[in-house]
């Protein structure tokens, strides 16, 4: 049991650091997108990004990799962007729940001002 | 200010009449069609060939992909040899080319082309 069980846990928490790097990268490729004032900018930033990523690659280790997530989750929540992008229907964005459409049943007829009292 | 408006109202005319042609009273068929409302709020789902065309345009421009692998139920990892960041990177870019937003644990279960297109074609924001 104790051999299959540590062999469970092993995948168990390895599968868990392979998702929160997947996150982490993702939220540093949009942060990088964000910083960037110009695409150009854009591709080198995210070009170092992803070579930071591969420089620990063969990291194997497991409280090693804990660690270094946890150091790099800390840098990036240190250099988050303050006003990130939202695209605009999405939450937070500038036209998050504006301008609804009416409920289904009820009918507006636009007359575009030819309306029948100023005949 | 006052005495400028009232100098130039003097000199001014303005048409008191109704410039447009008497309406009719039925509401034609072009003015339901003109009835529209902002383009986000009456948003639609996108047709699942055309974002299949698309989702395949995007992964063959990857420059890590081999166009010639790539078919409409391509797994990213298995068939086209991409690894974990990459579906990352393949997924902004179909951000950025249907102009929406995927939240994070979508954007986690993306894999393959299939797992794509079935989302963006159920996306209506995708655009």
């Amino acid at each position: 049991m104790s051999s299959a069980g540590a062999v469970a846990s092993y995948l168990a928490r390895r599968s868990a650091q392979k998702e929160r790097v997947r996150l982490l990268y993702r939220r540093g490729l949009k942060d990088a997108l964000n910083w960037a004032v110009h695409r150009h900018l854009f591709y080198q930033g995210a070009s170092d990004l992803r070579e930071e990523f591969e420089a620990n690659k063969h990291v194997e280790d497991l409280d090693h990799i804990d660690r270094l997530i946890e150091e790099a989750e800390a840098r990036f929540e240190k250099f988050r962007h303050p006003d990130p992008y939202i695209v605009p229907w999405a939450p937070g964005g500038s036209k998050f729940c504006r301008n609804p459409p009416p409920y289904p049943g009820i009918e507006i007829v636009y007359n575009h001002g030819k309306e029948d009292d100023l005949q | 200010m006052a005495a400028m408006r009232n100098a130039v109202l003097r000199h001014l005319r303005v048409k008191v009449g109704y410039p447009f042609p008497a309406p009719a009273g039925t509401v034609s068929f072009a003015d339901i069609l003109r009835r529209y409302f902002s383009q986000d709020a009456t948003a639609s789902f996108l047709d699942k060939s055309e974002v299949l065309d698309r989702v395949i345009t995007v992964v063959k421009s990857f420059q890590k992909v081999d166009p010639s692998k790539v078919t409409p139920t391509a797994h990213f990892q298995k068939d086209l040899e991409l690894d974990s960041l990459d579906t990352v990177e393949v997924v902004m870019a179909f951000e950025e080319e249907f102009g929406f937003e995927i939240p994070d644990n979508e954007a986690d279960k993306i894999d393959s082309i299939k797992a794509a297109v079935d989302f963006i074609a159920s996306h209506p924001q995708a655009k």
